[in-house]
């Protein structure tokens, strides 16, 4: 049976050398084998929010979430931008063995959000990934463009995240 | 039969769990994995093991789905729209299961993986990336943000998830890597080495990168994973400079690619230069 060692440590470096130290402790007369495998990890910590976009009458606008831990909302003049409080870019915890190098997929593939028969045009972008350290946050911010008079209602949309080795 | 000789490694395994830690209030964790480990090479036909772990705080269901990428010449990974005969050939004879698994949190599962090789084919190497991902749920009404009067909302839900590659080697393989062109760069507001690695052979290298410094016993840059798969005969390699070097990076420097343990630990190209 696959064994699994839960420890709290940090890093994945810690987590690792903790394993082994497992491994070794077992009886002496039995053959006890264990090999640590490399892992990698992926955790969701926060949504991509926009917050609460009012459209203009006369003309579209743009509203942009910077990829970063921030997530500062840029929101172009005509457009009024409410419940800032709940703006976010998406986050998501990487950790992997410490100074591996891996590359994101998938976020150029949502082009357009959707309520109903309504759509509105949309463009993602992440956070470079630096695992030198074990582990990094990617973030993931987002480019709108709303219509003018876009219809009210709830836009949906899937955009999918590849951590790729 | 062609003569297989095995080389995955061994299937019964200790994974190490990094609990991250979580700052309060704790958020609901759902469709969070762990897969272990992040890349597999099948020298046969006996197959091996990848494990998948629920490392979030909610029942999930997991696909698993065999892609194709492939590398561009600054190292990224990108997906195939069109597949070629190789990468074909490759979900073709690559077998898993299973596919579909719903675990409760903490629960791994052990994903088998084996070929099965058609009996003419080619040597070369041949590989795709298995992907692993969490079918989303709805969100919990807790998350949902109040209707506004007026206006709009947007809701996006991220499928998020690993690929590893799978790498099938058939018949004799070589490779030879060289290290060129080095140079002092900036990468993201970072100071960073950047070098061209060339590759030539039938099999993709991989390994460790290590630049040190003639003098400074702690190697200035240090990156595991480097790859350079068939694709391509040379690629970009640009890597962060260790934060706590705070000297100059001018001047000769040693650069190093090196296999990993489990491969042999050759190594693969060398190379002194001076950089500015």
């Amino acid at each position: 049976m696959t064994k699994l060692f839960k420890t709290a440590a940090l890093s994945a470096t810690a987590a690792l050398a903790l394993g082994a130290n497992a491994a070794h402790a077992a009886d002496a007369t039995a053959t006890a084998t264990a090999q640590i495998l490399e892992q990698i990890t992926v955790t969701r910590t926060s949504h991509l929010n926009f917050g609460t976009i009012v459209p203009d009458t006369a003309a579209s606008g743009n509203v942009t979430v910077a990829a970063t831990s921030a997530g500062t909302r840029t929101c172009d003049a005509n457009l009024t931008c409410a419940g800032a409080a709940s703006v976010s870019s998406a986050a998501f915890d990487v950790t992997a063995s410490a100074g591996s190098t891996v590359s994101v997929t998938g976020l150029t593939g949502l082009t357009q959000l959707t309520s109903g028969t309504d759509t509105m045009a949309v463009s993602l972008a992440g956070s470079t990934l630096d695992l030198s350290l074990g582990s990094d946050t990617l973030y993931v911010g987002g480019d709108l463009t709303v219509g003018a008079n876009q219809p009210t209602g709830t836009y949906t949309g899937n955009f999918t995240v590849s951590v790729n080795y | 039969m062609p003569n297989y000789t095995f080389h995955a490694r061994p299937i019964f395994a200790a994974v190490a769990l990094a609990a991250t830690s979580i700052a309060a209030p704790a958020p609901v964790h759902a469709n969070d994995l762990l897969v272990a480990p992040t890349r597999i090479v099948l020298n046969g036909s006996r197959g091996t093991e990848v494990i998948l772990n629920n490392i979030g705080t909610e029942e999930a269901t997991y696909r698993i789905s065999l892609e194709l990428r492939r590398m561009t010449a600054d190292g990224n990974l990108e997906e195939v729209e069109i597949p070629n005969e190789i990468e074909e050939a490759a979900v073709e004879m690559i077998r898993y299961a299973p596919r579909r698994v719903v675990l409760p949190p903490n629960q791994p599962q052990a994903i088998r993986i084996g070929v099965r090789a058609p009996d003419a084919l080619p040597d070369g190497e041949y590989r795709a990336h298995m992907l692993f991902r969490a079918i989303p749920r709805p969100r919990p009404v807790a998350e949902e943000e109040p209707q506004p009067t007026q206006g709009f909302n947007i809701r996006l839900t991220p499928i998020y998830g690993v690929s590893i590659p799978i790498i099938v080697r058939h018949g004799e393989l070589a490779a030879t890597a060289a290290i060129s062109d080095a140079r002092i760069v900036r990468d993201n507001d970072r100071r960073a080495i950047s070098f061209s690695l060339s590759r030539q052979g039938e099999q993709s290298t991989y390994g460790e990168v290590i630049i040190t410094k003639p003098g400074i016993d702690i190697p200035i840059v240090r990156a595991r994973g480097i790859a350079v798969y068939p694709e391509l005969t040379q690629r970009t390699v640009t890597l962060p400079v260790n934060e706590a070097f705070e000297g100059s990076l001018s001047g000769p420097v040693l650069i190093q690619y090196r296999e990993i343990e489990s491969d042999g630990g050759r190594l693969l190209a060398e190379a002194r230069t001076e950089l500015r």
